[in-house]
């Protein structure tokens, strides 16, 4: 997994690239979460992640809580066909903020 | 078309993308639909993830490995993993409830909503844990 941050006014954009599995949730959390704390509106922009498995799907799911405890949110966008379909697959594309 | 391979991978989450590759081999070899290939790497993905975090949970840098065997015959696919891990109990083998939101129990709820069955074996010959995953292939 590769990722690239953007900045624009209080908007975080977390650019990520790859396949997401257990072996690189630790590293997706220490990009995403302090941005998170931080109290940015954080998009995750998932059009270039190939494969996602469960732990990458916590992720998401922790960034969202951790957002909305904050009163932020995490909006995930341009999310490639693969993710998306595991995304539905653990119900969530009601939950999450999707663009 | 008949296929059996077995591949034995360290138990870590570095090898997670190996499994996959692996697995995305073996399904170059037979004609489904490549929608049907992606969950299958994913179920036997979240499997050998089960494996890394829960049958090895605080055992750090181990050399053991699992083994992993795809088998189809006559339709039938069956998904073998083998591990020497903390035995399984496969009563406390749960996923997470559909209106559960929470990180956590999600892989196995994936591989209970790709495969028709999961299974643990006792015929584990030198492995501590056999679980067999089967889905039948159209």
């Amino acid at each position: 997994m590769t990722y690239k941050v953007t900045e624009e006014g209080n908007i975080s954009t977390v650019f990520l690239n790859g396949e997401i599995d257990m072996d690189v949730t630790e590293q997706a959390k220490e990009v995403i979460f302090p941005l998170v704390d931080a109290g940015k509106e954080v998009h995750l922009n998932l059009k270039d992640v190939s494969y996602m498995d469960s732990s990458g799907i916590s992720v998401l799911i922790e960034s969202h809580q951790k957002a909305l405890e904050l009163n932020s949110k995490v909006v995930v966008k341009e999310v490639s066909k693969s993710v998306l379909k595991v995304i539905m697959m653990a119900k969530l594309e009601q939950i999450l903020n999707l663009e | 078309m008949d296929i059996s391979e077995s591949k034995d991978f360290i138990v870590s989450t570095s090898s997670l993308k190996e499994v996959r590759v692996f697995s995305r081999e073996v399904f170059e070899k037979i004609n489904i639909p490549q929608e049907q290939k992606d969950e299958l790497v994913l179920a036997i993905a979240e499997a050998a993830q089960n494996i890394v975090k829960h049958g090895y949970k605080d055992i750090e840098n181990t050399t053991d490995k699992m083994q992993i065997k795809i088998s189809l015959k006559n339709n039938e696919l069956e998904i073998g993993f083998f591990d020497k891990g903390k035995p399984v109990v496969p009563g406390n083998v749960q996923h997470r409830k559909l209106d559960d939101i929470k990180p956590g129990g999600l892989g196995t709820f994936f591989i209970k909503q790709i495969m028709d069955g999961a299974v643990f074996k006792k015929d584990q010959k030198g492995w501590v844990n056999h679980l067999v995953l089967s889905k039948k292939i159209n």
